[in-house]
C-alpha cells in the first residue's frame, strides 16, 4: 500500500495528540500537525497532503477560511477535507460542506469513527 | 395299318421301379420339408439367438449403468459428508472470526477511551499555571465530555461556599457562589457522591437540573464540584468512557488545581530538595 499525508489543523494542543493518536491506527499515514488556518496554509504550501483535517473554530484562521483557501490551491483543491468540531447544527454542517469540506465529524470524537472517515476518504481498504 | 411306334412295354420301367421311384420321390419330398423346417426353425432359432444377445447386451449395460450410478451416489455421499465437514469448520472458523472481530473492536473502543484518558490526565498536569490547569479543565470538558454549559466550583477558605472558579455558556449572572448547605452541588460537596443522571439526555439538561455534578477530590478531601448543566446537541448520552473521564478529572483535575495554586502562592518557586528529604527514610 503507498503511503499517505495527513494534515491536521486544531488549535488545541489535547485535540491534536488524540486526533494524531487516532490517525495512529491507520497503517502508512504520515501526519503532520498545524496550531491554526495560518500555519496550516504555511504547510500546505511546501509539502503536498493526500487529506486535510481541520476544527473550525481556530485564532487568526478559522476552519472555513481554511477550506476556502484550500479550494483555490490548485495543488490541493481536490485533496478530502474532514471537519472536526463542535459545532453540532446542521446550518453549520451545511455551511462547511458548501464551502468544500468532505466529511464533518462532531466533538467529542469518537476515534473509530474519525478513522473510518479518513480511510473511507482515502479508499483504503 | 400303321405301325406302332410307341416303344414296347417292354422299354418301360417296371412295375416295381415305378413303385420305388415313387417312394424315393415320396421320401425326398419329405426330406426336402424336413429340410426347409430345418432351415426354417435354425432361423428362427438365429432370430432367437440375436434377439437373446441383445437383450443380454441390454441387460450387461443396465448392470453396468447401475454400478456407475452405485458409484455415483457413493462418491456423492462422500461429497455432502465433505460438504457438511466443510460447512462445519467455515461456520466455527465464522465464529471465531466475529468473535475475534468483535474482541478486535473493543479493544479499539478501550485503546480510543484510554488514550482520552491519558490525554485528558497528561493536559491537567502538564501545566502549573493556575490559568493553564483551568483552561485545559474547560477544554478538557468541552472536547472530550460535550460539554456546553458548565462551572468548576472550589470550596470557599471558610468552607461555606462553593467558589465559581471557571465557567463556559452560562448567563453572566449564573456563576454566583452556591451554598454548601443547599442544593445539588452542595450535596455533592458534602457527601464525596458523584450525581450522574445516565438515563436523561444530557442535551436536555438545564441549571435547575443538571446531568452531572461530580466532586473534585484530594484523598478525602473535597475541594470542589464540576457541573455540567448542558451538553452540546450530538452528546445524548453519557458513555462509559465519561463516567472513567468524571472519575479521573475528580481527583487530577482536584491535584492540579491544588498544585499549582500552591506553587503560584509560593511564587513560582519550585521546591527544593529538602522538601522531599524525609520520604527516603
Amino acid at each position: 500500500m503507498a503511503d499517505f499525508t495527513c494534515l491536521v489543523v486544531e488549535d488545541s494542543p489535547m485535540m491534536r495528540q488524540l486526533i494524531v493518536f487516532a490517525l495512529g491506527r491507520i497503517k502508512d499515514l504520515h501526519v503532520t500537525e498545524a496550531d491554526d488556518g495560518v500555519d496550516g496554509l504555511r504547510k500546505l504550501a511546501s509539502a503536498r497532503y493526500d487529506i486535510i483535517l481541520t476544527d473550525i473554530n481556530m485564532p487568526i484562521m478559522d476552519g472555513l477560511k481554511l477550506i476556502q483557501r484550500v479550494r483555490t490551491d490548485p495543488v490541493h483543491k481536490e485533496t478530502p477535507i474532514v471537519v472536526i468540531t463542535t459545532e453540532g447544527g446542521s446550518a453549520d454542517r451545511d455551511r462547511a460542506i458548501r464551502l468544500g469540506a468532505n466529511a464533518y465529524i462532531t466533538k467529542p470524537i469518537q476515534a473509530p469513527k474519525v478513522i473510518a472517515t479518513v480511510k473511507e476518504l482515502l479508499k483504503i481498504g | 395299318m400303321a405301325e406302332d411306334r410307341r416303344p414296347s412295354r417292354s422299354d418301360a420301367p417296371g412295375h416295381d421301379l415305378s413303385q420305388e421311384r415313387d417312394q424315393f420321390l415320396r421320401t425326398f419330398s419329405k426330406g426336402a420339408q424336413l429340410t426347409r423346417e430345418f432351415v426354417e426353425e435354425y432361423e428362427s432359432l438365429q432370430r432367437q439367438l440375436q434377439s437373446l444377445q441383445a437383450e443380454n447386451g441390454r441387460l450387461r449395460a443396465a448392470v453396468e449403468a447401475d454400478d456407475a450410478i452405485r458409484d455415483l451416489l457413493k462418491k456423492i455421499e462422500a461429497l455432502e459428508s465433505e460438504k457438511r465437514e466443510l460447512l462445519s469448520h467455515y461456520r466455527r472458523v465464522e465464529e471465531v472470526t466475529s468473535d475475534f472481530n468483535a474482541r478486535f473492536h473493543e479493544m479499539e473502543d478501550d485503546f480510543a477511551n484510554l488514550a482520552n484518558l491519558f490525554v485528558a490526565s497528561s493536559s491537567l498536569h502538564s501545566s502549573l499555571s493556575p490559568r493553564a490547569v483551568t483552561r485545559r479543565l474547560k477544554e478538557v470538558l468541552e472536547q472530550l465530555v460535550g460539554a456546553e454549559q458548565f462551572g468548576v466550583y472550589l470550596v470557599a477558605r471558610d468552607g461555606r461556599a462553593l467558589d465559581p472558579i471557571a465557567t463556559s455558556g452560562l448567563p453572566p449572572d449564573v456563576p454566583a457562589p452556591e451554598h454548601l448547605a443547599h442544593g445539588l452541588l452542595g450535596e455533592v460537596a458534602r457527601s464525596g457522591v458523584a450525581r450522574i443522571d445516565d438515563e436523561a439526555d444530557p442535551s436536555l439538561g438545564s441549571i435547575e437540573k443538571p446531568p452531572a455534578v461530580f466532586p473534585l477530590q484530594i484523598d478525602d478531601n473535597i475541594v470542589g464540584v464540576v457541573a455540567i448543566f448542558r451538553s452540546f446537541a450530538q452528546k445524548t448520552k453519557f458513555s462509559t468512557v465519561d463516567f472513567e473521564l468524571f472519575k479521573l478529572l475528580g481527583q487530577h483535575a482536584a491535584a492540579a488545581l491544588m498544585s499549582s495554586g500552591l506553587f503560584a502562592q509560593a511564587e513560582r518557586k519550585l521546591p527544593g530538595s529538602e522538601a522531599f528529604g524525609d520520604l527516603g527514610r
